[in-house]
């Protein structure tokens, strides 16, 4: 404490984890400095404008509550069409887009946003920082989420509704057997929302890796953010294959090019392949974060500390790893050959044994502890009943020959109930009990929560237990009336019945949670004496989490021990000082701190950003597809627009985190949160390019031949094209290490020289892209090389533009590392697909 | 991130693997054989590139950190479960009817 | 040993179980096993899940010491281990066992359209007999399927007697077929292919003999020999 300070005393702290607590300061004044930094703006404007994780991770949740709702009403559709065999209530045109709506909404509108709001909303207040890294991404990834959203609904509204089942499958969602807008509806208003799920992707990957408060190692965060690193990793490999999948279904029916078209080359059972490599992953990245959930809530409940953290995360490490291996239970019935079926089988028969770990470890958990009944805890039980029994017909349904049989029947429905409703629906409800006080600050009103628990727990079941013999007696999924089957008639008017029960059960959830909200006390800080640094904080939580963010110190305390130091701004970072968001950025091990990240505020950027990506899926919905090329001119202005905000601006000092620990801010830093985060982008965005090869392999391979038309293009001719093509692109990757005005403006050349090859070689050598799926996928990477030149040239100019105003300086990089990073990446995709190409010439 | 490449070495190498083996099969019995399975060589191929990736996660183990420390036993708990799924996902190259 | 085995079924299962469409009521060996194979994994899983049930009501009670590689590692891993391992190898056995092979097993053809199939057979002189929503096949002996589509993905699935199989445009998929005793099946199509799929139902007709006389019938229709 009394040594003095000198400059070299002040780096040796920077490389230890161990940062110095700061004197204590006055509570109030810091929360008032810090309020009015952090705080939206106020009104209506002020929810348009907002950027803040709080805000917008309870506006996820509540948007996908909303939804839920929606879907839950057309399931009470369905299950009235169902109660009787000869249902007139509605026909079979509109009962086809109720359960395709049903399904598409409840995946990903309801879970998948939901899982990201609880991330978004928690995360930061776990790890120990004020906000997610990129709040204006958190912003556009909802008001994607709500207009595509929107859009699907509206669609319904007037009966334009997707009609071919959540997963589409082509022929039927191609253009002859589903003229009409209802499937572009989903391809489009899907790929709209996705772009949330993206964007949280990257943003939750990037929090949990780079702003863990100081000391708080990988090895020892709580373990729901490890649920969380693990299931955006899955978002960032999982979601490209459906986004890739989307696409080319919308090219063929928007322009004919026939990639599942089989009498032109094309192959059904290619969609098939990209919908599961997304499908499947897909129910893991929607149970991972409840299992999170059970994680930190068990414990709690049970006043210990967790069983086998190790054996957790390896358990979760295989789960994201096998979970990639089984998209092929979804085929059994297409006709794969009986060993490539037992890989699948056999990965998918393994992969209960990661998850059979985390049951036994949450059991374990409790026997070591004491639990103790509180309302959480109800749920809990609910998920352990309902979901071991969604797990075991699970591993019923791997083993092929007993696949063949339940396959595509009610037992799939049920069986897939019991894991989305058990192993994550009730997970949601515990985790939405037990974090409720600090988004009210009430407490809770006893009984109805426990009633409404029982109500569901029993029209759950009643609903869906047996629907299993249903599907075992036959009685496929998908269908509205069944005349001649009297012997289904008494199994479906109880899961009928029973399924009133269980919405009565979830109006009384709701209900329960209004009741909270409006009338409950005022509940204490930390009402369940937790361990974790959520509850360190006043609640309901304030829009800045922490008045000083938490330090090696609070990391051992309690809750209730570290609360008043960190209020007091005894933790790094005190207040607000310099009138700017900031934050603490850390490394990726051992959270030793690295620099200050100072966030952008409010703005309605994000708005105005997914409005005009609106118009653009309005317009193509609508087939003007001129209009659809021309709503991208905004679009990328406001793009840039966006970048100009990231720009080096304002203070640029050093920033004094803690006693003798001065740290630069990120316009100064080497590995910016920025940096993270475009390495994340890029991973899923070379999961897009490898989908796209995995299509061209397949349709060489596996498609039975459909000889395609001669090749039109010259040899030679092509050869000098791509020639041209490479040396550009090489010149352009070598030239961003220069570091100058003059190499940047190379690299805009070289872009734009290798873009007009491109477009030369497209026009001039490509094959018609209509006349076979060999040719259409030539033109689909050639396009996405093409957009990724497009956009290396932005970033080049940009960087020009960047150096004419100053602001590339030898302390500040600008956009610099940003350009070079996907200008590598644009070479690397561009001469992969030349090699590809060139070998599957070679090849036929 | 040296530690998470380590941490996820042992997994990606069954990632792989299973990509590896599945392309081969699928090409394999793309290139025509009948319903009763593949002929000796491509079988022979099958398990040949199967036993080398297990070999393969000698190495590893190797590289994995000794050591009761958490962060010393997950990575090599992580190599265990890319050696075992590897051995449970692709045993059925030896005995199941290929094409 | 199939008589036997459905004289247990029926003496274990509800009378509810049964139906035109049941797979719990199997008329053929494939589906038999198959029916088998659910009956054991049912047993297993309601072990299982009373067991998980339990030791998850035990641990509501004071705390007890505990070791945490007991659950992981113990139940977790070896206990899950032995389980799976046998469910999956007593799956993969049946499926190998009721996998169609190359031994001359009669092949007749399935064309599924929106919304109905078409059926076609050989008759003695090798003519193709065609027929819609009645498939003709041979009892006591395994009959091939070779599955196409003219459209969209259907299934082709009659449960009493196998599994499901795909009709998907572009390829020609292969499904075996057992019925042990002449009679009728019911068959439905199983893939969801628009707004026709609920009525997409055929019949199947095992003969005792083979080929079928079916001059009586005056539903076919005959072709030239291909
Ligand atoms: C509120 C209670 C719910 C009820 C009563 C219910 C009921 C149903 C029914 C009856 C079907 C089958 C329609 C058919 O194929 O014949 C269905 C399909 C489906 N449900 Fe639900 N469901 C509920 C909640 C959920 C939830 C929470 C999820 C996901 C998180 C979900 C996801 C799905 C999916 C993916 C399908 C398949 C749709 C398709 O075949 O395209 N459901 N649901
Ligand atoms: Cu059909």
């Amino acid at each position: 404490m009394t040594d003095i300070p000198t400059p070299a005393a002040a780096s040796a702290r920077a490389d230890s984890v161990h940062v110095a607590p700061a004197p204590a300061q006055r509570a109030l004044a810091l929360h008032r400095d810090l309020t009015r930094v952090w705080r939206n703006d106020r009104g209506l404007w002020g929810q348009i404008t907002a950027v803040n994780h709080t805000t917008l991770g309870l506006r996820f949740m509540g948007t996908a509550l909303v939804f839920f709702a929606i879907g839950g009403i057309l399931s009470m559709l369905i299950r009235a069409q169902l109660a009787t065999h000869q249902g007139a209530f509605l026909d079979t045109a509109l009962y086809n887009q109720i359960f395709t709506m049903h399904g598409s909404i409840m995946m990903f509108l309801f879970a998948i946003p939901m899982l990201e709001g609880l991330g978004i909303w928690l995360l930061p207040k776990l790890l120990g920082t004020r906000d997610m890294a990129f709040p204006r991404l958190t912003a556009l990834g909802y008001w994607c989420y709500l207009f595509g959203g929107l859009i699907m609904l509206t669609a319904l509204l007037f009966g334009v509704a997707p009609h071919d089942g959540w997963f589409m499958y082509t022929p039927l969602s191609d253009a002859t057997h589903s003229p009409g807008i209802n499937a572009d509806v989903w391809l489009l208003g899907v790929t709209f929302v996705e772009i949330s799920a993206v964007a949280a992707a990257v943003e939750i990957t990037v929090t949990i890796l780079r702003q863990r408060a100081p000391g708080m190692k990988l090895t020892e965060m709580p373990l729901f953010a490890w649920y969380m690193l693990g299931t955006s990793a899955m978002m960032l490999v999982g979601f490209p294959p459906l986004i890739a999948g989307s696409v080319l279904l919308e090219l063929e029916r928007a322009f004919g090019w026939p990639f599942f078209d089989p009498t032109r080359g094309g192959d059904p059972l290619l969609w098939q392949h990209l919908f599961w490599l997304f499908g499947h992953p897909e129910v893991y990245i929607i149970f991972l974060p409840a299992a999170g959930v059970m994680s930190m809530i068990i414990p709690v409940m049970c006043r210990t500390t967790i069983l086998g953290y190790g054996a957790i995360v390896a358990a979760i490490l295989a789960l994201v790893f096998l979970s990639f291996g089984l998209w092929v239970h979804h085929m059994f019935t297409v006709g794969i050959p009986h060993m490539a079926l037992a890989f699948f089988s056999a990965a998918s028969v393994l992969v209960a044994v990661p998850t059979a770990v985390q049951v036994f470890a949450w059991i374990g958990t409790m026997w070591k502890g004491h639990p103790q009944l509180h309302l959480p805890m109800y749920h809990i039980c609910g998920f352990f009943l309902t979901f071991v029994m969604g797990g075991l017909t699970g591993v019923m349904l791997a083993i092929v020959p007993f696949n063949w049989q339940a396959h595509d029947t009610a037992f799939v429905t049920a069986h897939l109930h019991y894991v989305l409703i058990g192993g994550f629906v009730f997970p949601m409800m515990a985790a939405a009990t037990y974090w409720l006080p600090l988004i009210t600050g009430k407490a809770r009103i006893r009984g109805v929560g426990e009633a409404a628990f029982w109500v569901i727990l029993l029209g759950f079941h009643g609903t869906f237990f047996i629907m299993h013999l249903t599907g075992l007696m036959g009685m496929p999924r998908r269908i509205d009336v069944y005349p001649d089957n009297p012997e289904w008639v008494w199994l479906n008017l109880t899961s009928s019945i029973f399924s009133f029960v269980l919405t009565i059960g979830f109006a009384m959830f709701v209900l329960d949670l209004i009741l909270q909200a409006t009338l409950g006390q005022r509940t204490r800080r930390d009402p369940w004496d937790a361990p974790t640094l959520d509850w360190a904080m006043p609640v309901p939580s304030p829009s800045y989490n922490f008045a000083s963010l938490p330090i090696s110190r609070h990391l051992g305390q309690s809750a209730r021990d570290a609360v008043l130091s960190l209020a007091r701004g005894e933790g790094a970072l005190a207040g607000a000082a310099r009138g700017r968001r900031e934050l603490l950025v850390t490394s990726v091990g051992v959270a030793r701190p690295h620099h200050v990240a100072i966030l952008p505020g409010n703005t309605a950027l994000p708005l105005y950003l997914s409005a005009s990506i609106g118009v653009f899926v309005l317009m193509m919905l609508a087939g003007q597809y001129r209009l659809a090329a021309l709503a991208l001119v905004p679009v990328g202005a406001l793009i840039w627009v966006w970048a100009r905000g990231m720009a080096p601006a304002g203070d640029l000092r050093a920033v004094e985190v803690a006693p003798n620990l001065n740290l630069p801010v990120h316009h100064c830093a080497q590995h910016s949160l920025a940096r993270t985060g475009l390495a994340a982008v890029l991973v899923a965005d070379g999961t897009l390019f490898v989908s796209l090869l995995f299509g061209v392999a397949f349709l060489s391979v596996v498609t039975p031949a459909t000889p395609p038309p001669a090749a039109g293009a010259d040899t030679v001719t092509s050869l000098v094209g791509l020639g041209v093509i490479g040396i550009a692109l090489v010149l352009a990757a070598l030239v961003g290490r220069l570091n100058t005005r003059s190499a940047a403006a190379l690299g805009l050349g070289a872009n734009l020289l290798a873009l007009a090859a491109l477009l030369w070689l497209a026009f001039s050598q490509m094959d018609d892209p209509t006349a076979h799926a060999r040719d259409a996928l030539r033109a689909a990477v050639a396009g996405y090389v093409g957009l990724h030149m497009l956009v290396a040239a932005a970033m080049a100019a940009f960087v020009l533009d960047q150096f004419r105003r100053g602001e590339i300086t030898p302390q500040t990089q600008g956009a610099l590392g940003a350009w070079q990073m996907w200008q590598h990446f644009t070479t690397a995709v561009a001469l992969l697909a030349a090699l590809v190409l060139i070998a599957q010439v070679g090849v036929s | 991130m040296r530690w998470l490449a380590l941490l996820i070495s042992g997994p990606m190498l069954w990632a792989f693997l299973f990509s590896l083996i599945y392309a081969l099969h699928g090409w394999a019995c793309a290139g025509g054989s009948g319903p009763e399975g593949l002929d000796g060589g491509a079988r022979m191929l099958l398990i040949g590139v199967w036993v080398l990736g297990l070999i393969a996660f000698i190495p590893l183990l190797r590289l994995a950190p000794s050591g009761q420390e958490r962060h010393q036993r997950l990575p090599r708990m992580a190599v265990w479960i890319g050696l075992a799924a590897t051995i449970v996902t692709l045993f059925p190259v030896t005995v199941i009817t290929s094409c | 040993m199939t008589r036997p085995a459905l004289a247990l079924c029926a003496l274990c299962l509800l009378a509810a179980c049964d139906g035109p469409l049941s797979t719990l009521q199997p008329s053929g060996p494939i589906a038999t096993e198959i029916a088998w194979l659910w009956w054991a994994m049912l047993a297993g899983a309601a072990l299982i899940t009373v067991f998980v049930l339990g030791l998850l009501a035990m641990g509501f009670g004071a705390p007890r010491k505990t070791q945490a590689r007991v659950w992981t590692h113990g139940l977790g891993l070896w206990f899950s281990m032995a389980i799976l391992g046998s469910v999956l190898g007593a799956g993969l056995w049946v499926g190998e066992r009721i996998l169609p092979r190359d031994d001359g097993a009669v092949t007749v053809q399935a064309h599924a359209f929106q919304w109905g199939w078409e059926f076609t057979h050989e008759d003695a002189n090798g003519a193709a007999m065609r027929s819609t929503d009645l498939l003709h096949i041979p009892a006591g002996q395994p009959v091939d399927v070779l599955i196409t589509s003219e459209d969209v993905i259907h299934s082709f699935w009659v449960p009493q007697l196998a599994g499901k199989m795909d009709a998907i445009p572009g390829r020609t998929n292969r499904a075996r077929l057992k019925a042990d005793t002449p009679g009728i099946y019911d068959g439905i199509c199983a893939e969801f292919c628009g707004v026709g799929h609920a009525h997409m139902r055929f019949t199947v007709q095992a003969h005792a003999d083979w080929p079928p006389d079916l001059s009586d019938e005056g539903t076919e229709q005959q072709e030239g020999a291909p």
